[in-house]
């Protein structure tokens, strides 16, 4: 094993072990499972015609949203409650890697809880109301919902890099998440506003006749947008990491 | 060996360091001392790769930080108490800085042992006391049994047996071929300790060397300090 192997190694595996020991993740986890699972049971119950498929498709926000807090506190924790980076600089001086470590561990726990979320979401939704209808490609859009989520943290991630704390990206990731789309209002000034991030992936996710915009790029096109947007994002972060006094 | 060459860190338009120069040397305790805000936490976060100087380096065994591949087999430090998120426990923190390193695992116990902290290894440290939270800091500084030690303000919040534990601990560190780097702004609690003075005084270095040399001429060496410094005595 070269020495830059086992580096990153020591890296992703204490990353884990930081996160892991974070009680903001278990939060996050708990909502990104049990969250979809409840709101699909919910949305079944309240309409026992409707599509199972659906139902817990459309709990996938949920997951976005333990996925914003789980990329948030992988960065945040550093620099509230002991200003801990200092140590994590001194253990790990390679910044990149550090961001490497970080991301990578967060992609691995989002993508998990997105694998466990939606089949506990539909599951939930047919013991509920039985399966209803059909829905259009439930499996590439219960997967789009799961890279959707990945990329979403990832982003929340190198922005908490450039804020040094969790309050404001959190609230901002959140509320445009949910409650009102920046990128939605945009688009209503200039239909470029398809490519920012969050409306590029949007059809990973929903169907064609769920979106609020006409023109939104196909599932893969778009995905790869918000890839794109995801990995210039932090490379920035890297930048501004290695660059700034920690 | 710790080495500091024309070091110079501005921020802003304001200069924090001007040019900053000495060695900290392997067998002996170097105190770095100089009254709040000379420049001596930056001196040391820009040793241990935290801040980046505008000019000049400072250097581990001839490398600078940055290049060291598990740093913490070479130099331990500690900064401003535990450097430990507060929810995380004491055995928490010290088990994710080892797995960074490599170390391992039974080392984590084996410190927590040496500062005294066995009992506390599952308390978060947000709940340690100031003291408890300083013996946590230099844990972490042992796991990797580096030669070097840096420490910002070590006895900061320590009762007078912590004091006297703390002193034995750099002493025999030193003792054994170690180089222990301290900086305080107390110069009474370094006198006993030190064997090298390096007075800061507005981010420049005004003396350095053994310290009977340093303090010649003074009655004591607070004498000497606020002679140095530039402080009404």
């Amino acid at each position: 094993m070269t020495a830059a192997v086992a580096g990153a190694v020591d890296a992703v595996a204490a990353e884990l072990r930081k996160v892991l020991t974070l009680p903001a993740t278990l939060g996050a986890l708990v909502v990104a499972v049990l969250g979809p699972v409840a709101l699909a049971a919910l949305t079944a119950s309240q309409n026992p015609r409707g599509s199972a498929a659906e139902a817990a498709l459309a709990a996938e926000p949920l997951v976005m949203v333990g996925a914003i807090v789980l990329g948030v506190v992988a960065v945040s924790s550093e620099y509230g409650g002991g200003r801990q980076i200092a140590s994590t600089f001194a253990a790990m001086p390679r910044r990149p890697a550090v961001l490497a470590a970080k991301a990578a561990v967060v992609a691995v726990l989002v993508a998990a809880a997105a694998a466990a979320a939606f089949p506990a979401a539909l599951l939930a939704a047919r013991l509920v109301a039985g399966p209803g209808p059909d829905a259009d490609g439930v499996l590439g859009r219960a997967v789009g919902g799961g890279v959707y989520a990945v990329l979403t943290a990832l982003i929340a991630l190198a922005i908490t890099v450039f804020a040094r704390s969790g309050v404001v990206p959190l609230v901002v990731l959140v509320a445009n998440g949910s409650v009102v789309s920046v990128s939605f209002l945009l688009y209503q000034v200039t239909p470029l506003a398809r490519y920012l991030p969050d409306l590029a992936g949007m059809r990973m996710v929903a169907g064609e006749d769920r979106l609020a915009i006409d023109d939104a790029l196909a599932p893969v096109a778009g995905g790869l947008v918000m890839a794109a947007w995801t990995a210039a994002l932090l490379a920035v972060a890297a930048v501004v990491l290695v660059r700034r006094d920690a | 060996m710790l080495t500091f060459d024309d070091v110079v860190k501005r921020r802003g338009a304001r200069e924090v360091l001007s040019g900053v120069t000495f060695r900290a040397e392997p067998g002996r305790v170097t105190a770095f001392l100089g009254p709040n805000g000379a420049g001596k936490s930056s001196t040391l976060r820009i040793l241990l790769g935290l801040d980046r100087p505008t000019s000049g380096r400072a250097l581990v065994d001839g490398r600078p930080y940055l290049a060291l591949r598990r740093p913490l087999g070479v130099i331990g430090s500690v900064l401003d108490g535990s450097g430990a998120h507060r929810s995380r426990s004491a055995r928490q923190h010290l088990a994710w800085v080892a797995r960074s390193n490599g170390i391992p695992r039974r080392r984590v116990g084996e410190v927590l042992e040496q500062v005294g902290l066995t009992d506390a290894a599952r308390v978060r440290a947000g709940r340690l006391s100031l003291g408890m939270g300083q013996r946590l800091g230099l844990a972490a500084a042992l796991l990797g049994k580096p030669r070097a030690l840096v420490l910002d303000e070590p006895v900061n919040g320590l009762d007078p047996e912590g004091i006297r534990w703390i002193r034995r601990l750099l002493r025999s560190h030193a003792e054994a071929g170690g180089t222990v780097l301290l900086s305080s702004h107390l110069m009474t609690e370094v006198a006993e300790l030190a064997d090298d003075l390096v007075v800061i005084a507005a981010g420049q270095v005004v003396a350095a060397g053994p310290l009977d040399a340093v303090t010649a001429g003074h009655p004591t060496l607070e004498d000497a300090f606020f002679a140095l410094t530039g402080g009404a005595s």
